[in-house]
């Protein structure tokens, strides 16, 4: 077991959990930053672009990856599971376990030649199920740690891997490693789930293979994605329609999701701009109960949306079935003329919401709000501070938002705890 | 015996023992092996002569579309299979190596 005395603790890899790091060791914190999957980024690396700027998600995501990789007083740990959190003397002890990556993440170079070698392909969650890599991969081409990592469930231990290892790095015999973490302040930014793509069943999601989620669209509109391209995964065509259902995961009493997403409006509107560019033929319709842009330059946004041709249909969308061709068929509600119509597409997207991720927020046992998401107690006076004295939450751990929020609720999580560790490192002084 | 083939010989017994121990997994493994390579060379034999749709190749080996279309992108990413155009909507894939030639 491993001892760490450090001032922050945080909790998530992605935008948020980055930022706050950085925030906290500019300053001159010692900071551990955990990670449950084997490269930091979260969902943000994931996507395509930002809105409402269409800047390209990885050439502002990754120069923060590496910046934590790199911060000297940032230490990384990826591929962990939080164990226990204790209230202790001056802040709180936390145990963290290290899954084995089978890999000595120290001499790997990220050459991916045991990638190469690997005779096993299974699906990249990467990529949503979509696309594949090997038993043995580096996660994505900009992941950080740029470090294999082996999946045992899926290995036939040919040792093929190993031997074409220049490093030696690949050592089978790796065991979980725990770590005693001894932190001032924790910051929790464990970020969001997606609404599961089956949850509606009348909208055919999980069973119509052309009926996805924004995600999928996300990695399909990436120079990465799995096709290189927009294909539907039903049967590689390349659609000329498309549809998007609005409200397909929020604002949903039967889900037991009563709040809105706030984010899946724009993000909708992003990718129909997106794929009228990769597309130019493609008719896009997005059919909504309303449209709710409130952020700096998004109403703008939306607006360029329309002249570019983007179909806006104000209904509920009631079902989605296939038809003989594999193409979604979706019965909708037009509300503006009180009747209802089916409409056929090549490929639908549900417009899915946020839930709060499972997992860390547990075993922290921090109160949780109504919509299940980390309760702010004073959301005016105290905007990231928590009901427990020291532990503050930044991003989607505290709610739905988009990528702008996330960002500056990190830096405001990481100033409140930097005035908590200071404020405390004063009264360690007068005691 | 001489030392390389000391240390070969002991890590063949690793990996023994470890195959052993991991004996579920393992098997579960192996069997999606023997299904892949042979999902893999039914495509890569129909798409060998001549570039194929995804419809075109599971009309042939008698496979679901979705299921060719991620084998098709598996193999497309490890450079195994490359897209060597359109028809219709539907983009033609070859084996990389004729293509190539």
């Amino acid at each position: 077991m491993e001892n760490l005395q450090v001032d922050a603790l945080v909790v998530g890899g992605g935008i948020a959990g980055m930022q706050a790091a950085l925030d906290l060791a500019d300053q001159g914190f010692k900071v551990v930053l955990v990670e449950r999957e084997p490269s930091i980024g979260g969902k943000m690396i994931t996507l395509s672009k930002v809105f409402p700027t269409l800047d390209c998600c990885s050439c502002i995501t990754t120069p923060k990856m590496s910046s934590v990789a790199h911060h000297p007083n940032i230490q990384l740990l990826t591929y962990c599971e939080l164990q226990s959190v204790t209230e202790a003397a001056e802040g709180f002890r936390v145990g963290v376990m290290q899954k084995p990556r089978y890999v000595d993440a120290s001499k790997c170079t990220g050459c991916r030649n045991c990638e190469y070698e690997c005779p096993i392909t299974v699906p990249s969650p990467f990529d949503r199920g979509l696309g594949a890599y090997r038993a043995i991969r580096v996660p994505f081409s900009t992941a950080v740690p740029q470090a294999a990592v082996l999946d045992m469930e899926n290995c036939i231990l040919c040792g093929k891997c190993e031997k074409i290892c220049a490093a030696n790095a690949v050592d089978f015999t790796q065991q979980p490693e725990t770590f005693d973490i001894h932190a001032a302040t924790l910051i929790m930014a464990s970020g969001f789930e997606l609404t599961p793509l089956n949850a509606k069943k009348e909208y055919g999601g999980g069973a119509l293979r052309n009926v996805i989620d924004p995600l999928m669209m996300e990695r399909f509109l990436a120079p990465t994605g799995p096709y290189g391209r927009v294909l539907r995964p039903g049967d590689g065509k390349e659609p000329t329609s498309i549809a998007y259902v609005q409200c397909a995961g929020s604002r949903d009493t039967t889900l037991g999701v009563e709040y809105c997403s706030r984010v899946c409006c724009m993000y909708a509107i992003k990718q129909a701009m997106l794929i009228s560019g990769a597309l130019p033929l493609a008719e896009i319709t997005i059919y909504y109960m309303d449209i709710r842009t409130f952020g700096k330059g998004y109403e703008q946004f939306y607006q360029n949306a329309q002249a570019m041709g983007v179909e806006f249909v104000r209904g509920k969308v009631a079902s989605i079935r296939e038809d003989a061709e594999q193409n979604p068929v979706v019965k909708v509600e037009l509300t503006e003329e009180s009747r209802t119509v089916e409409r056929t597409h090549d490929l639908v997207v549900l417009s899915l919401g946020m839930l709060p991720a499972t997992g860390s927020n547990e075993i922290l046992g921090l109160p949780l709000g109504t919509d299940k998401f980390i309760a702010v107690p004073a959301p005016n006076a105290s905007p990231c501070a928590t009901a427990q004295p020291g532990v503050f939450v930044a991003g989607t751990a505290m709610g739905p938002m988009d990528i702008v929020d996330s960002i500056v609720t990190a830096s405001a999580a990481a100033a409140a705890a930097s005035a908590y560790i200071r404020e405390h490192q004063k009264e360690a002084v007068y005691a | 015996m001489s030392e390389l083939k000391v240390e070969a010989k002991s890590r063949s017994e690793m990996l023994k023992q470890l195959r052993e121990a991991h004996a579920v997994t393992v098997e579960q493994a192996q069997g999606l092996l023997r299904a892949q390579k042979q999902m893999h060379q039914s495509i890569c034999k129909f798409i060998r002569e001549n570039p194929k749709t995804v419809p075109e190749i599971a009309a042939a080996i008698g496979k679901p579309t979705h299921e060719v279309l991620w084998f098709i992108a598996a193999s497309k990413k490890y450079g195994l299979v490359v897209e060597v155009g359109m028809c219709g909507d539907y983009p033609l894939y070859q084996r990389a190596k004729e293509a190539q030639e």
